[in-house]
Order: structure tokens, then sequence, then C-alpha cells
């Protein structure tokens, strides 16, 4: 038996989505089921993963988070920037991650204190971070100068990037907090009936901020991830992220209403994800398809997803 | 009377303009049912969520065994003992049953880990002891019926400590088996020694089970009768439809 409550259907779901667009590529091009392209889905993989990890526990405790794509942005330049000026590059990582962290606070605060949506909080957040950036950069690429982290976030280690490594790294950690720990238990209670868990004396304002928190903090990981293997970073960067990362919670089985998800089905969303950005590639399709693609599949997995969940 | 577990005195409670309490005192013996009547807006659910800290009353003063308590949360007032079902929202209906029983109070291992065995099996040994025998500790709760629900919920509380346990309408939305089996559990917790305040617009489902009725009207008492005082549940009904005057039932 397998040790996750009530999401073995949620989860197979995906799984037989992750299956079927891995053949359908495979039978199209005779270079998808290779080493090379399964490293390139990884990369691609784990920084998107990373993210919807962030996003998936948002939106079991209830909410949402549409800044995610702004702060990764913003994380990737500043992270350029500090090095540039010469702050060592772990120290810069750690301050780039404090002010990811500060960023999802400040979401979580608004969201709270005001009781506006957080769909539209975050929102003008997103907005307000992508503007700030454009102005800091004039539009501009920034160039990543420090050597350090490039080698511990995307160093590649025979066919793959390290990358995937702190993916899975995330992924077990999210795991365990969101699946086995008491505080997950809370997640859960406060995105599926938070008057229940208000009641329970489960303090459901600060279980939605350290969400908040986390899901920038994904975010910001993302982004230091994504600068450390292109050493350079587009202040455009990360403008379908949010709903990329959403689109791949919902693929992994995330309820929009909250409370229902789970962290393996979040993690095969983002690798579907990674997959079919390759796979297009792959089979000579233009980029544009992309996104019409990961569209269609958003829909046909929610479908599958709400069957599904009768038989829970 | 000997000192009652629950006193609260002269409780006064508005929102804005809106006076939802004004000055209702009540006592709650040990191992006494009471059964707290009114019509809707009377002032029931806002005097239930002051005795368990959900609001903070305006004035007055709330006494729990002879102590003066303060309460500042629902965890507050569960420590001390009191706990609240309500009558929809005290489960999270896509957590299985084990998980909900001890929502709040997991138990723990190292790192803030659940220690899931243990409440997978405590939760089994709850529903047996229930008489809820068909389900398993990781079923569900959407797939339970209403009075199973309230059952789980209510046996969650006393499994905590709960010396007074409040019923928000536990029978609103049940059946007429469904009820019988959350009264005959309720009588069960009595024979504990379990205090309980059944909060109900239906007299009928109480009137077997109380042993005296507080009736609200618009956030003030105007009556509190003892069982062996009111022969017949109509007659609170008329109390309560003010066709009777409480001072004319008398014994």
């Amino acid at each position: 038996m397998l040790p996750f409550f009530l999401l073995r259907y949620r989860e197979f779901g995906v799984l037989i989505s992750v299956l079927a667009i891995a053949g359908a590529f495979s039978a199209l091009s005779p270079r998808f089921a290779t080493l090379d392209t399964a490293s390139s889905v990884l990369t691609i993989t784990a920084e998107v993963g990373v993210v919807t990890i962030g996003v998936a526990f948002l939106m079991i405790a209830g909410e949402f988070d549409l800044s995610v794509g702004s702060v990764f942005a913003v994380s990737g330049t500043l992270l350029a920037y500090l090095v540039a000026m010469g702050v060592p590059e772990y120290a810069a990582a750690a301050l780039v991650l404090s002010a990811a962290a500060a960023i999802g606070l400040a979401n979580g605060l608004i969201t709270i204190r005001t009781g506006i949506p957080s769909f539209i909080v975050t929102l003008g957040m997103a907005l307000f971070l992508r503007g700030l950036l454009y102005a800091a950069t004039g539009g501009f690429p920034v160039s990543y100068k420090g050597e350090v982290l490039p080698v511990v976030f995307a160093e590649r280690v025979g066919d793959f990037r390290v990358s995937g490594i702190w993916f899975l790294a995330v992924a077990i950690l999210f795991y365990f907090l969101l699946h086995r720990s008491v505080f997950g238990n809370w997640v859960y209670a406060t995105g599926g009936n938070r008057h229940a868990a208000k009641a329970m004396g489960v303090e459901i304002e600060r279980v939605k901020l350290v969400a908040f928190m986390l899901s920038a903090l994904m975010a910001g990981l993302g982004g230091i991830m994504y600068v450390s293997r292109f050493k350079i970073v587009e202040p455009v960067v990360g403008l379908d992220l949010p709903l990329e990362a959403i689109a791949a919670a919902v693929i992994g089985g995330c309820s929009l209403m909250g409370g229902i998800g789970s962290i393996i089905g979040a993690a095969l969303g983002a690798a579907l994800v990674g997959m079919t950005r390759v796979g297009l590639v792959l089979v000579g399709a233009p980029a544009y398809w992309y996104i019409t693609f990961i569209g269609i599949i958003l829909i046909i997995a929610a479908i599958i997803n709400t069957r599904l969940s009768r038989y829970a | 009377m000997p000192e009652p577990l629950l006193y609260a005195k002269d409780i006064h409670k508005s929102f804005g303009p809106v006076a939802a309490l004004r000055g209702v005192t009540m006592a709650v013996g040990r191992g006494e049912v009471v059964g707290l009547l009114g019509d809707n807006g009377a002032g029931k659910s806002t005097l239930a969520k002051i005795l368990v800290g959900l609001y903070r009353p305006d004035r007055g003063e709330l006494y729990f065994e002879g102590r003066r308590v303060n309460f500042r949360s629902p965890r507050d007032a569960r420590m001390h003992g009191i706990e609240i079902v309500y009558q929809d929202l005290a489960l999270v209906e896509d957590l299985p049953i084990y998980r909900n029983l001890f929502l709040g109070r997991e138990p723990r291992r190292a790192l803030g880990m659940l220690d899931i065995e243990a409440m997978k099996r405590e939760a089994e040994k709850l529903l047996r002891e229930i008489g809820i025998n068909v389900r398993r500790p990781d079923d569900i709760v959407r797939r339970l019926s209403g009075g199973e629900r309230q059952a789980i919920a209510i046996a969650r509380a006393v499994k905590f400590g709960a010396k007074l346990v409040i019923l928000d309408e536990p029978t609103a939305a049940l059946s007429v088996k469904e009820t019988e089996f959350v009264l005959d559990y309720i009588g069960r917790l009595r024979d504990r020694g379990i205090s309980v305040i059944f909060i109900t617009h239906n007299i009928f489902h109480v009137y077997a089970v109380a042993d005296r009725f507080v009736i609200l009207e618009h956030g003030s008492k105007i009556a509190d009768l003892e069982k062996r005082c009111v022969e017949r549940p109509e007659t609170i009904v008329d109390i309560i439809a003010q066709r009777l005057r409480p001072d004319q039932v008398g014994c």
C-alpha cells in the first residue's frame, strides 16, 4: 500500500498524463527517449519544479501566488547586481533569499490584514516588482560575474545538472513538511476548512504567512538556479512562470479551492511542463506552440482529476 | 446547589450598534446537560463563542471550576476543558478521520513530525468506542454520514479532556435514526460526568437528554428551568413563542 493518504488516485492521474506525453514524444521523435533529453527535461523541470512546489504548498493552504515570476526575475537580477558590487556569492544568495521571503511575507500580511483575495494582492505585487525591475535595469539583461554559484546550482555532473539534486532535495523536504509534519496537517486543514481549523486552535494566519513566505522563497531559489545556469538574466524572464506553476500544480492534482494536492503530484506536474517544453522543440514544433499545448494539457488534466476525485 | 462547573455572569457583547447579548447569567453543573434554546438571533451562538474563547465579552465574568477565567483563544478555553462542536464546520472533509481527530493536538515525533501510527491506532480505538465499526481511520470524512461526523467530533472533544462540551445544533441536519444515535451518545457522556450545553431550536431533540433549559431572547435570558418543572416540551415552545410567561411555569 502506498504511504500517501487520499492522493493515491490523484497522483495516478498525473502519472498517466506524464507517461502518455512521454510516449507520444518518443513516438514522434527518436531523440526524445535519450539520456541527453532526460537531462534537458530535468534541468527545466528543476527550475519550474522548485517554484511549482512552493506554489502548490500555498495553494493547498488556500491561497495563490501570481508574483512568483517577478520574484524569480528580481532574485536572479538582484543576485547578479550584488555579486557585481563585490558581495561574496553565498552572502549574496542568502540576501536574495531573505529578500524573496520578505516579499512573501508582504504578500501574506497584505492578504491577511486586508482580506483582499491573494490573487489580487500577488498580481499587484507581480506588476509592482516587474516595473521596478524594468526601471532598475533599463530593460537590459544583467550578466552574472560570479563563479561559485554556477557550480553549486548548475554544474554538469555526467549527463545531468546538479540543479536536479536541488529539486529532489526541495521535493523531499516539502514532502515531509506537508505530508508528515504537524505543520503540514495544519496546512491541509487551513486550506480545506479554515473554520474547522481555527476552531481546533490552528493559527491559520500564521500557517498562511509561512506558506506565502515559502512560495516566494522557492521562487527566489528558482531565480538563483536560473541565473546560475545562464549567467545572464533578462528583465522579462519568468513572465509566464506563475501560470505555468499553477498549471503544473493543478495538473499534479492541487485544487484551486485549497485543501487538496500533494508534493509528488506537483513535482510530476512540473516534470510534465519540462517534458513538453523540450519535447516540442525536438519534434520541430515552433516555440509558440508550447503555451498552447500546456493549456490543452491543463484542461484535460483538470477534467481527469475531477473525475478521479469522485473515487478518492 | 454545589459549585457549578461553569458560571457566566452578566455577559454583554455587541457588534457595532447591534447588541447580541445584554447581560446573560447562566450556570452549568457537573454532569449536567443544559439545553440552550431560543429563536434565531437570540444570542445562543454568540454566548457559545464567548464560552469557548472565539469572542471576548464586552462586559461580564466567566468562572470555570470556581476560578475566574479569561479566554483569549479557543486553545485557551480548550486547555481549561471547554470545547465546542459545530454542526457542520467541525471536520475537514478532505482529510481522513485520523487526521481530523488530532487536528490542532497532533502527537509529535522529533522535528515536528506526526506520529501517524499512534494517530491511526487511537482513531481505531475511538471509532470502536463510539460504535462506528464500518469505518477505517484513513477514510475521508467526506464519505461519512452526518451522524457519524457529529459523533466523531463530540468524541474528539471528550477524548482530549473536555469537561464541558458545547454542541451547536448537533442534530439539525440529521435523520431521525442518526439523531437517536447522537442523543444516545450524549446520554452516555453525561453518565461519565461530562457536562453538555446543547444549543438548538428544536426543543423536541433536547428534551429527552437535558436536565435544564435556558431560554434566550434578543440577547437576554428569559427563562432558566429545571427539567422536573417542565412537564412537556410544548411548555418550552410556548415560552419561546411568548404564549406563556416563564413565571407561570414553576415547581
